[in-house]
């Protein structure tokens, strides 16, 4: 069976789905930057399957430019986490409730 | 004639605005000299005004609007700064130019709490200049942004000034009259879309006198009822008409006394004046339909006011609800759509403002003098206070329209033009109206009579005997009803003061279809809505 | 999958290298120098740079104007400058959003300025990523392709997620910033799986050009009368993505908090800037990118306005804490922002305009209102609704500023707020459909009940007494007191003479050029 780039999205599709639903249900902040993550690789993945079925180079370029900022995302993301955790001993998303919402 | 580039007007409206500028930059403790630059600039423009318009206004074409300037204002939405008055705006302006210099005079030895007469006659000013505009803006955006302007300044005077349910009322007062408002900008911006001249151009003008040339030509039966509806809320609420009255008896009751004087001579009449510059010029058609329905609920605003007041206990709400009673005989008026009906709400308004206004100036001073309006626990005024106590029963008189007295001419001429409405608005209906009317009429002798004996009358309650406070009228005070008394008698005198000078304007502003008899009727070819229904039948 | 056999190789070494413009990309060099020098300033200087800072921040955002104003002089001789094929385009709109920025970067600026350096935070660490961010949204505001959004987008955002946490010693402003990260980058990977699949149905990444090909499919050259799933799923990806930027209800669940937690100059810079910025990728999208799709974002954006301008207003009828009734006035001020996009189709010049004029006169009265928060906080050290109580008795002039700001936001002639609120009435009544007719109806009505909790604000001001009776007055530092004066004026000039604003926000239809 052909392997076409419409798998790739499917799967792409799915990841995402799952990093979503994860980030939504979960609650340690760990997990739901995981999950955050996960459908960042999902936008990859379905860019590079665009390209390619396109035969356009901007899709592979446009990963390019998520990676990097994602990258910067997560730093922020932790030095955020270390910062709360030095000020209380657990994370939890749940935990948070010092403001209303 | 040229009546053009004139820069009176906006002189006119815009000077008070100017005066409330200066105030904000004095010093709040130099109390004297904010009283004096107030009373200069009002009174000032009081003089000047009124000179200038009785000597420069062209009486034989009062139908003309006059004093005209007319410039770019906002040319994305090609709406104009348009200014002008004729012989329907000139008595509200001239109105207004008399009963705010007297609020100033009337309230300058007695603050009330928190006393801060720097905020308080600034708000005056600013209302002012609301107030004038409303009157003499002839583009439908300049006139809601005027009509917007009072808001504020009234707002603040019942919310800071006003008596302990002072934070509701002033809010109820500020949300009912914004939602008309949100409603007639709605209905405003409809017409600047809708409005086609007979070759299918599209208009976009917010020109009112324009519009009213147009005259709802071309457009859909239910876009004009509609629009009509939407422009019915803005002006309706703030008369007010049944059932948005409830607002009224709430702000009267809680507002300051120049608060309640200027809302009740002038903020009320900017309502019906929307009415008659506006609403039935611009949609005629759209009018003859709505008569009926705005004739009902004038008629129950007039029962159910006088009832409401016979209900009442406490004197300044009594008044608030004789003024919905009242207004209800304006809106009659002009729900016939017929000169006469219309010419008879102008001299209403008028009437009502100087009238209305002098009862709750009275119902101050009571108030400051006796610390309650409860009806129960006051009396014996005329003994206490002869003098204070007569100008209460002649404003009482004149209110219940004693003929020979301002009242008389704004309810009778109204209830009579019920009789004949315009052409295709129902006589059989307008004529029931007018019997209720009428029996309006005998209630309004009873509530004012009975508020009259029972404050007026009688012996001083125990509790007030020998209260030392209690003591006559001041000089600020007949200084500041002493030209309403007069002008009561003299209108009520010479009625024709106000029917000369309004008649030509009313008859232009009516679409001749509505007005037209006969021959001239026949050689119109109006549209079906105008049909004349006989009377029974 | 063979990716090599795909790749068009031989494009990619013939590289032309792309000319660049420099007059017309030189207000976001000058933005990166001010930047970049903040940060080596405070490096080589240590703590003695700290006096300096804010001052420097703030002239990096005057010297900025400057290439904005000689290339808005320009315009009517050069016409739009586009650069990198289309990717990057200087016009009318970007010109006066860039302005908007910049000046309300500026304002905020003046706001922190002792705020910071009273709080003991980082002074010059906090200029340096206000710029960066700052600097973000100026190029939103030119940037006309996917992926120059998207990286404009995450430059604005990242210094802002570190922004809202300034406080770091504070249990809320670590949260109000968590919170704020965790709803930003999933907002992010939804927008970026939106690009992706807006990719992969149009083949392109250029806005014009995407909005070309949206009217075809790109694989089978099929005429798309009607909108495929794909396309359907990326234009409300794309759309929700920026919706929580702005905070449209129902993706608003952040902003209170954010904005409570916050130091609030920050809040301030959230509420309006990068709000704005917001409105202005979505702006973009709408008229560049998916203009030919008006089937799918019309109803899309009928929703996200009701239902923001309803949800907003209702919730913000129970707040007891002046800077989350801020909040969710914001949202409901998002409603009155999207409404025009419900009708873009069919009325596009309009709509445009509406929407310019309101972030100009919304970034005004916003600033302003916060400025008046942050001073009385500064003597009653709390931002509850009851600190307001009686300020008309000890501050007169914040009173009545916060008045002012208070109904123009409420949209009451002749303050700022009521030709924005007019002009949006304005675009969704010529539109004239039923649908447009109930959400001018909606407008009306939430305009109302808008107005009770503005107008609740102002009467504590001036009719109640001021808690424990302290009539001590309020100490404004000069750079607080000049961000009032400016927001006041501005709001003040825009109530009198719209006509001023509206002749430089008829920017024109963007779409297509």
């Amino acid at each position: 069976m052909e392997i076409t780039s419409n798998w790739y999205l499917i799967l792409s599709a799915l990841l995402f789905s799952i990093g979503a639903i994860g980030l939504l249900i979960r609650r340690n902040p760990l997990v739901m930057f995981m999950c955050v993550e996960l459908m960042l690789n999902a936008v990859n993945l379905s860019f590079v399957a665009f390209g390619d079925r396109l035969g356009d180079i901007a899709g592979q370029v446009s990963v390019f430019f998520v990676l990097v900022v994602a990258a910067a995302e997560v730093v922020v993301g932790l030095a955020l986490v270390v910062a709360i955790s030095r000020r209380r001993a657990t994370t939890t998303a749940d935990d948070l409730s010092v403001l209303r919402g | 004639m040229n009546y053009d580039n004139d820069w009176f007007l906006s002189v006119l409206t815009f000077t008070p605005l100017v005066g409330a500028l200066v105030m904000m930059l004095i010093p709040k403790a130099d109390e004297a000299f904010h009283k004096a630059i107030a009373l200069a600039v009002s009174g000032g423009l009081f003089l000047f005004g009124t000179f200038y318009l009785l000597t420069e206004f062209d009486f034989d074409n009062s139908g003309e609007m006059q004093f005209n300037f007319d410039t770019n204002w906002i040319s994305v939405i090609n709406s104009r700064y348009i200014v002008g008055i004729d012989g329907m705006a000139l008595p509200l302006v001239l109105l207004t130019l008399l009963v705010v210099p007297l609020c100033v005079i009337y309230s300058w030895n007695h603050f009330p709490e928190p006393a801060n007469p720097k905020a308080m006659l600034i708000l005056i000013l600013i209302l002012e200049t609301g107030m004038i505009g409303t009157f003499v803006a002839e583009d439908l955006i300049l006139f809601f942004v005027f009509f917007e302007v009072v808001l504020l300044p009234m707002f603040f005077m019942i919310a800071v000034w006003g008596g302990p349910d002072r934070r509701y009322a002033s809010l109820k007062f500020f949300l009912y009259t914004l939602f008309g408002s949100a409603l007639m900008i709605l209905a405003f911006l409809s017409l600047f879309f809708l409005a086609e001249d007979s070759a299918g151009n599209s208009l976009r003008t917010f020109d009112i006198q324009a519009l009213t040339e147009w005259g709802g030509a071309n457009l859909t039966r239910t876009a004009g009822l509609l629009i009509f509806g939407g422009m019915f809320m803005g002006f309706g609420i703030k008369v007010p008409m049944f059932p948005f009255h409830t607002w009224l008896p709430d702000a009267h009751t809680q507002a300051p006394t120049v608060g309640s004087v200027i809302l009740a001579a002038v903020l009320l009449k900017l309502g019906t004046y929307g009415f008659i510059r506006i609403a039935i010029p611009i949609l005629p058609q759209a009018a003859v339909v709505w008569a009926p329905w705005i004739g009902l609920l004038a008629v129950i605003g007039i029962i159910y006011g006088a009832l409401g007041c016979l209900a009442q206990t406490d004197m300044k709400r009594l008044i608030a609800f004789s003024s919905v009673s009242h207004m209800g005989f304006v809106m009659l008026g002009i729900a016939t759509l017929t000169t006469f009906g219309i010419n008879a709400a102008v001299f209403g308004m008028v009437a009502h403002g100087l009238i209305t206004g002098i009862l709750f100036f009275v119902a101050g001073s009571v108030k400051d003098r006796y610390h309650t309006l409860e009806i129960k626990r006051l009396g014996g005024l005329l003994i206490q206070a002869p003098r204070m106590g007569w100008i209460l029963g002649f404003a009482t008189m004149a209110s219940l329209g004693l003929p020979g007295l301002a009242g008389f001419w704004g309810e009778f001429p109204a209830i009579l033009a019920a009789y004949n409405p315009a052409n295709g608005v129902s006589e059989t209906i307008f004529r029931t109206y007018m019997v209720i009317a009428a029996v309006g009429t005998v209630l309004a002798a009873g509530y004012l009579l009975w508020l009259l004996q029972r404050t007026a009358f009688g012996e001083p309650s125990e509790e007030f005997a020998n209260d030392p406070e209690i003591v006559d009228a001041n000089k600020f005070e007949y200084v500041a009803w002493a030209p309403m008394l007069v002008l009561i008698v003299v209108l009520g005198i010479f009625p024709n003061l106000i029917f000369k000078t309004s008649d030509a304007a009313v008859e232009k502003s009516l679409h001749p279809c509505l007005i037209a008899e006969g021959d001239d009727l026949a050689a119109l070819d109006c549209p079906a809505v105008f049909d004349v229904e006989v009377a029974g039948g | 999958m063979d990716f090599s056999a795909a790749l068009p190789v031989a494009d990619v070494v013939a590289f032309n290298r792309p000319a660049i413009d420099w007059h017309a990309a030189s207000p976001e060099l000058i933005l990166l120098g001010f930047g970049a020098l903040l940060t080596l300033v405070d490096v080589i200087f240590l703590d003695r740079a700290k006096q300096y800072t804010a001052a420097l921040a703030g002239i990096g955002l005057l010297v900025t104007m400057v290439p904005i104003l000689t290339l808005a002089n320009d315009m009517s001789e050069t016409g739009p400058r586009v650069m990198f094929d289309g990717a990057y385009v200087i016009d009318e709109f970007s010109l006066i959003m860039k302005a908007i920025f910049i000046l309300s970067g500026y304002v905020v600026i003046l706001l922190s300025t002792n705020y910071i350096a009273e709080g003991d935070y980082w002074e010059s660490e906090y200029y340096g990523l206000m710029l960066s961010a700052i600097l973000g949204m100026v190029v939103m505001a030119s940037s006309r392709d996917l992926i120059s959004i998207f990286v404009a987008f995450e430059l604005l955002s990242i210094p802002s997620y570190m922004l809202a946490t300034w406080k770091k010693r504070s249990l809320e402003s670590n949260e109000a910033g968590l919170k704020y990260y965790l709803m930003g980058v999933f907002a992010s990977a939804i927008m970026l799986y939106g690009m992706s699949l807006l990719f992969g149905a149009s083949g392109e990444t250029i806005l014009t050009k995407v909005n070309a090909s949206l009217s075809s499919d790109p694989l089978t050259g099929e005429s798309l009368s009607s909108s495929t799933p794909v396309l359907t799923l990326a234009v409300i990806f794309v759309i929700v993505g920026f919706a929580f930027k702005v905070s449209a209800a129902p993706f608003h669940n952040w902003a209170p908090d954010t904005y409570s937690g916050a130091p609030i100059p920050v809040t301030a810079f959230l509420a309006v800037a990068s709000k704005i910025a917001g409105f202005v990728a979505l702006v973009q999208l709408v008229f560049v990118g998916f203009y030919a799709r008006a089937d799918v974002f019309q109803p899309l954006m009928w929703i996200l306005a009701a239902a923001s301008m309803i949800i907003g207003n209702l919730i913000a009828l129970r707040q007891t804490d002046i800077v989350r009734l801020m909040a969710y006035s914001g949202v409901a001020q998002a409603g009155f922002i999207l409404a025009p996009l419900a009708v873009a189709g069919d009325v596009g010049d309009q709509a445009l305009a509406s929407i310019v004029s309101y972030l100009a006169i919304y970034a005004a009265m916003n600033l302003g209102a916060f400025a008046v928060i942050l001073a009385a906080a500064r003597k009653t050290g709390s931002t509850s609704i009851e600190s307001m109580n009686g300020l008309f008795s000890y501050a007169p002039g914040l009173a009545v500023a916060m008045t002012i700001f208070m109904f123009a936001l409420a949209g009451i002639p002749p303050l700022g707020g009521w030709f924005a609120k007019f002009q949006i009435f304005f675009a969704v009544v010529e539109q004239g459909g039923t649908w447009a007719i109930i959400l001018g109806v909606l407008l009306a009505v939430n305009s109302v009940i808008a107005l009770y909790y503005y107008a609740s604000v102002a009467r504590r001001i001036w009719a109640d007494q001021a808690p424990d009776g302290d009539l001590t007055p309020i100490r404004i530092p000069p750079s607080l007191g000049a961000a009032l004066v400016l927001t006041v004026v501005a709001t003040l000039v825009f109530g009198f003479l719209p006509g001023a604003v509206s002749q430089f926000t008829d920017v024109g239809l963007i779409a297509g050029g």
